[in-house]
């Protein structure tokens, strides 16, 4: 028995972000694995201290590239009860158009890369040119292909006309069935299956334990998503959390699949409700006292807490991000897997450092 | 033995073979290189492949900023690839530090640490900007 | 009359790595194109190539180079003698030399993922090993030779006696020209967990040599591929079709584990060659 260790990381080619993973391996098998973060750390909670909380709404949608929308929008929720206004409906709902975009561009992401550890490209450059029509709506809807800033406090930046809205519809039903035309292969197909199915399994009751969230923890069988709270537009639409029970990562997978179609048909029932009017309730007052809001991500749940103290800097920014929350299930994962189901176990967790260093 | 240069400057045009290091950045500009690469603009068709090996490297992208621990592997990243190389800074971040230059563990753009042969900037740059980038760092290869 | 003699593995040490290179490009044009890319241009291996060679030379120790020089005159050797119309039992050994040289490569240098690529690649010829030796039996038994200019002037269509024998061949091509479906391949685009396995550690004209080598591989399977049907259009047919198989089996699957491979590879494989040898014998 050779007993040795392999660091996997910093820079590695199935991680697009540097974080390390020192696995011991007992004959190819992993008996135990140790994380090391700190590649990505910015301290931009710290930021606070000399951006006024305006100008941080932008530093929130850079704390990761694939969530941004989500970010932005969770932070101006928050200022936004310390400043006690609403956004109008209308913004409110636009923002849940943004933000459902983002989710699909984050899960496409993340179907592709995990298609790319399988060993299997051509699946992976499938997937990413579903994609590109995700970002061509995004860049004409906002300007920008991934980081879109259309959050402000008090609302959204910009107005979506009938005929981007028109042109949404359209770019959504070119996805669903591209979508539906890979279904076969990435559900069915032996070999995808034989890659995936048993691998990594988290059961229900661990999943509770370790706190994992967002689609890992909706994979193991447990039905929660924040966007049941009814935030922001959330509240007027009616859906269901998207449930597998395998807990592998092939219901991993899945979830992530279907969860596209719920993005789907939450972007075309915001889109028919849009209601006219303002797009930005103005506010000059500065944000004071103490604040927690949550929402769904694309992997999970995310908390921010906020403490001003009625100047124009926060006092306090605190960030908890989902891949945070679910690096403890990775952590239980990992020893005992074999070497080469290591990438495709990792990635399925969809962990995101930019976003868990910040 | 002029010909034999001439074919050489030609082949490295040629065939660049890439990757991509992701430093304290936002992950955006990493996507967007992921972006180049499939069917929509197809770095390969330029004779650019993503590697992910620092030994087979002839192109490295750098994105997001320099912090106190990247620094150094950024560092020993750079050792490990041989000689001609061409590095390209992509993104604000890589640039300058960006958003977070007066984050307290930031140190700056990529090149406190490496000599940058180009620079693309944007938060994030298109993919069109990056592949840009990239081409019009060749002529380094000239000599 | 030896010189003359002399000629044919000559044409065939500098016409295989055309060949070979050819294919590797033609490969990545018709992947490209069936994930709805561009693609590089054909002769896009042989650029990659001169550049490596153009490289700085950083060797991690001073055994690299020599095996990585080893495994290129392994492989072309290899290519010789089939061309001369050799041995097949001598080509064997000297493939599983050829091998050894590339696994004594990787393992020489401290790097764990090159060390565990290493194993992989023994663990991989211990599967193909077997197949290679049963398929030779079978051009034997068939044809009544060892030596390959005298299975290639019997003619014949081999192919029609040994279809399942060629199905292992094709299945071992697979797995020798590291396509898919095992996650040690280190084909241009995988990204595997050992990063490029057994090449990790190579870098610049050492690359380019086992890549040299490895186009030498190449040609030579197609080369023993070409013997099931000896005759020119024959030949071209089966060799032609052989590599748009590849081409299509490594685009349609994902790459399986290598566990995989070994349960359900190692022991069928062998069978199922041994068992078309029977059915030649009765
Ligand atoms: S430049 Fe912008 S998009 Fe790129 S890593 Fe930095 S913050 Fe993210």
């Amino acid at each position: 028995m050779t007993v040795s260790v392999i660091p996997v990381g910093p820079q590695h080619p199935v991680f697009l972000e540097p974080f390390q993973l020192k696995l011991v391996v007992e004959d190819e098998v992993v008996s135990e694995a140790l994380p090391r973060f700190g590649y990505v750390h910015r301290g931009l909670e710290a930021l606070v201290v000399s951006k006024d909380f305006r100008q941080m709404t932008r530093v929130a949608e850079r704390i990761c590239g694939i969530c941004s929308a989500i970010h932005g929008m969770t932070y101006c929720r928050a200022i936004e009860k310390l400043l006690g206004i609403t956004p109008p409906p209308r913004a409110q709902m636009l923002r849940l158009v943004w933000s459902e975009l983002h989710r699909m561009h984050s899960h496409l992401l993340w179907l592709g890369l995990f298609a790319e550890a399988m060993g299997f490209e051509s699946l992976f450059m499938q997937i990413f040119r579903i994609r590109e029509t995700v970002m061509d709506i995004l860049e004409q809807t906002t300007g920008n292909r991934v980081i879109i800033s259309v959050n402000v406090i008090g609302g959204v930046r910009r107005d979506l006309d009938a005929e981007g809205a028109d042109g949404i519809r359209r770019a959504l039903k070119k996805v669903a069935g591209d979508l539906e035309r890979i279904r076969p292969v990435l559900v069915d197909d032996y070999s995808v299956r034989k890659r995936t199915e048993e691998k990594g399994i988290l059961a229900k009751e661990r999943a509770y334990e370790l706190g994992a969230v967002g689609p890992v923890l909706r994979a193991s069988g447990i039905s929660q998503d924040i966007r049941r709270t009814g935030y922001g537009a959330y509240g007027e639409l009616d859906f269901e959390p998207v449930v597998e029970s395998g807990g592998d990562c092939q219901a991993r997978c899945k979830v992530r699949y279907r969860e596209l179609f719920q993005s789907m048909d939450l972007i075309r029932s915001g889109l028919d409700r849009l209601s006219d009017g303002e797009i930005q309730t103005k506010s000059k007052e500065k944000p004071e006292g103490e604040i927690l809001v949550r929402s769904e991500q694309p992997r999970g749940e995310v908390v921010y807490y906020i403490r001003a103290d009625g100047s124009k800097h926060l006092q306090r920014l605190r960030i908890r991000t989902p891949t945070f929350a679910n690096m403890a299930a990775l952590m239980d994962l990992l020893p005992g897997l074999d070497l080469a189901d290591v990438p495709l176990v990792t990635l399925s967790l969809d962990p995101c450092i930019a976003c868990t260093e910040r | 033995m002029g010909m034999m240069k001439h074919l050489m400057v030609r082949s490295r045009r040629r065939s660049l073979w890439m990757m991509h290091f992701c430093l304290g950045g936002c992950n955006g500009c990493s996507i967007e290189i992921m972006a180049a690469l499939t069917p929509m603009y197809d770095l390969e068709r330029f004779g650019i492949l993503n590697t992910g090996n620092p030994k087979h490297t002839d192109v490295l992208l750098v994105g997001g900023s320099v912090n106190h621990r990247n620094r150094r592997t950024l560092k020993n990243l750079i050792d490990q690839i041989p000689a001609p190389r061409l590095i390209v800074a992509v993104g604000t971040c890589a640039l300058t530090g960006g958003i977070f230059n007066e984050a307290y563990n930031i140190i700056g753009g990529a090149n406190r640490v490496v000599d940058v042969d180009v620079y693309v900037p944007g938060c994030p740059p298109k993919p069109e900007a990056v592949i840009d980038g990239i081409l019009s760092g060749l002529d380094k290869f000239e000599q | 009359m030896n010189l003359a003699k002399l000629w044919v593995p000559a044409a065939a040490v500098i016409a295989a790595p055309v060949f070979g290179g050819l294919i590797a490009g033609i490969d990545r044009k018709i992947s490209a194109r069936l994930q709805g890319r561009y693609g590089p241009p054909i002769l896009q291996p042989f650029y990659d190539l001169y550049k490596l060679f153009g490289k700085d030379p950083l060797a991690v120790n001073r055994w690299q180079p020599f095996f990585a020089a080893m495994y290129l005159f392994g492989a072309a050797a290899s290519v010789a003698w089939l061309a001369l119309g050799g041995d097949l039992l001598v080509l064997f050994f000297l493939t599983t030399f050829t091998v050894g040289f590339l696994v004594l490569g990787a393992s020489c240098v401290p790097s764990p993922f090159s060390r565990a690529g290493a194993g992989r690649e023994l663990l991989q010829a211990l599967v193909y090993e077997p197949v290679l030796i049963l398929v030779f039996a079978a051009i034997f038994q068939q044809t009544g030779r060892w030596d390959a200019a005298g299975v290639w002037r019997q003619g014949g269509v081999l192919l029609a006696q040994t279809p399942l024998l060629y199905l292992c061949l094709f299945l071992v091509l697979v797995i020798k020209l590291r396509k898919s479906p095992f996650d040690f391949s280190a084909s241009p685009h995988a990204h595997q967990e050992l990063v490029r396995g057994v090449l990790t550690e190579y870098s610049g004209p050492f690359l380019a040599m086992v890549e040299l080598g490895h186009w030498y591989e190449t040609a030579l399977l197609l080369m023993i591929c070409a013997l099931f049907w000896s005759s020119v259009p024959g030949s071209a047919i089966l060799v032609a079709a052989t590599v748009a198989g590849l081409i299509f089996v490594d685009n349609l699957f994902p790459r399986l584990t290598w566990r995989w491979m070994m349960a359900r590879i190692w022991l069928p494989l062998p069978g199922l060659a041994l068992l078309n040898l029977i059915w030649l014998m009765v």
